[in-house]
């Protein structure tokens, strides 16, 4: 009973102590710095008070993390194994991460998280890192972990649904880092948007599966493209068939010019110089009338205009090269474009 | 041969200083009743002419022609024909340009020499066909100054005349029926119409713009 009078009067003691200090992070400070001096007595109960689920202060994931580590350690200094992988195992179940320094703990307390590590599986990815990278000379880090080996998936791909990038594919054990350079599969730059690191694992020691999900959104940094031109509308191409009056109109062309030059020859020409008709205005009026025959023969039959036919290709070719010259910059400025990550909440904004 | 000799190497030249050259040959038919009844006289009668350009619109041409013209009816006497002209050209669109000209132009027979000066201002009018190589063309003008040694100035006078026109790159290829009409005052004989018709054949070499 006295065994147990002292450590409650103690309990007691540090409560109103820990409700005078009155936040976890002391609290978890007093029971480090006890463990320290291997006052594990007065360390333990300090620690089982930050777990407890009376406990009236805030608790970060971080501190519940620290307090179940530090609870199995020392409890595996005290010889309760079992009890300290339990501990080791929540911890590990809350952050994957979790690790023991090899400087700073004893031998049997590494055995024991290890052994807590196998027992347990789970995996987890870092907050993806903000920053720019150059995808042609810098990578993007990622570090993910397993508890223990496992067959490991991982991947990065948009949340817009289209097709991302395999990192791993293969067999993992513990921390792991991966570098993406920025291109997805089809090996493209990576379009701007949010996107998901993917971890999927098969534990190879329970058989139980596991994932982890870490989002991030990727912009690029800067360029703005160039537009390529516009197709060729009607208002830019010259037509290329003539109307059904072009060729009526050649015909009326050429007998007008016919019309002229006769009545230059029979009006215009003085009554009192005689009559007939000079030879030449007949010529004329037959050459006018030959051509605006042929005209509209012509042009019935084949109503097409070359000129604007080689015109128009010509339009369209200088489109198509400037197009070409455009995509050709465009793809330079690409070729330099950063990437800026941030970290992200979930799928959407 | 000769002619397009001349012509190549007047291109050649004209393509730094912006001159043409043209040259034809007429068929022309010269007819007058000075009271006598009704003379005739016809043949081939060649010219030549070369033109500076001004600008875009404007267009300055010196020309000179030349030919005998046989007589064909009873009374008429042979006679040559020759003439020089300082003319200008002012393309007021694409389709109409302004002309006015200067010319001097003298008859001359066995029997007489008779010299016309003759200052006239007129339009020409240019349809291109679909094939713009081929364009129809009508001119119309009025000589509102005539003198002619031993007539008093006509009561009527103009130019008229018709035909085609095709260009192939820096040459063009024109016919033309063209007719200058004058109705002289009656006088001791009575009035004297004449007339001058023409079926032209003529070739122009037009080298491109200095940029």
């Amino acid at each position: 009973m006295k065994g147990f009078t002292i450590p409650l009067a103690l309990l007691a003691s540090l409560a109103t102590h820990a409700a005078a200090q009155g936040s976890t992070a002391e609290i978890l400070t007093q029971a480090h710095d006890l463990y320290e001096r291997l006052d594990i007595e007065r360390a333990l109960p300090l620690l089982r008070q930050v777990v407890s689920p009376g406990w009236p202060f805030e608790v970060t994931a971080e501190q519940r993390v620290e307090a179940y580590t530090y609870l199995g350690a020392c409890l595996a200094l005290v010889g309760q194994r079992d009890s300290a992988v339990v501990y080791f195992r929540a911890a590990l179940e809350r952050e994957p991460f979790t690790d023991l320094d090899p400087r700073l703990f004893t031998p049997a307390q590494l055995e024991l998280f290890s052994r807590a590590r196998r027992l347990t599986f789970a995996v987890a990815a870092r907050p993806v890192p903000s920053g720019r990278i150059d995808p042609r000379t810098e990578r993007l880090t990622l570090t993910i972990v397993t508890t223990h080996s496992a067959a490991l998936h991982v991947e990065i791909r948009p949340t817009a649904g289209f097709r991302g990038a395999t990192l791993f594919d293969g067999e993992g054990d513990g921390l792991r880092e991966f570098a993406w350079s920025g291109l997805l599969a089809d090996g493209r730059l990576a379009p701007p948007g949010r996107y998901e690191l993917l971890i999927a694992a098969r534990s190879r020691l329970l058989g139980r599966v596991d994932s982890a999900r870490v989002y991030f959104d990727l912009r690029h940094d800067p360029p703005p493209l160039e537009d390529t031109l516009p197709e060729l509308m009607d208002a830019d191409l010259l037509p290329e068939h003539l109307p059904a009056s072009a060729a009526t109109g050649d015909l009326l062309k050429g007998l007008g010019v016919a019309a002229g030059a006769l009545l230059i020859a029979q009006v215009f020409a003085s009554r009192d110089l005689g009559g007939t008709v000079p030879a030449g205005s007949g010529i004329i009026a037959g050459a006018a009338t030959v051509t605006g025959t042929a005209a509209f023969l012509k042009l019935r039959r084949r109503p097409v205009l070359p000129e604007n036919v080689a015109e128009n290709g010509r339009r369209r070719a200088q489109r198509a090269d400037s197009n070409a010259a455009i995509q050709r910059r465009n793809a330079d400025r690409l070729a330099a474009t950063g990437l800026i990550i941030a970290p992200a909440a979930g799928v959407g904004p | 041969m000769l002619l397009a000799l001349g012509l190549a190497a007047l291109e050649g030249t004209a393509a730094q200083q912006r001159f043409s050259g043209s040259a034809w040959a007429s068929l022309a038919e010269h007819r007058v009743d000075a009271g006598f009844g009704l003379e005739r006289a016809s043949g081939l009668v060649f010219g030549a002419a070369v033109s500076a350009h001004v600008g875009p619109r404007l267009e300055l041409a010196l020309r000179a022609q030349g030919g005998s013209l046989e007589a064909s009816t009873a009374g008429a006497v042979d006679r040559d024909l020759g003439e020089i002209a300082l003319a200008t050209r002012v393309a007021a669109a694409s389709f109409l340009s302004l002309q006015a000209e200067a010319s001097r132009r003298v008859y001359s027979s066995a029997i007489a020499r008779q010299a016309w000066t003759l200052v006239g201002v007129g339009a020409e009018v240019q349809v291109p066909f679909i094939e713009k190589a081929v364009r129809g063309l009508a001119r119309a003008g009025f000589l509102p100054v005539v003198s002619v040694e031993g007539l008093h100035r006509p009561d009527l006078a103009f130019t008229a005349a018709a035909g085609l026109e095709y260009a192939a790159g820096a040459i063009t290829l024109r016919a033309l029926y063209s007719l200058e009409r004058y109705d002289f005052p009656a006088q001791d004989a009575g009035r004297r119409p004449e007339q001058l018709s023409a079926l032209t054949l003529q070739l122009s070499l037009a080298p491109a713009r200095r940029r």
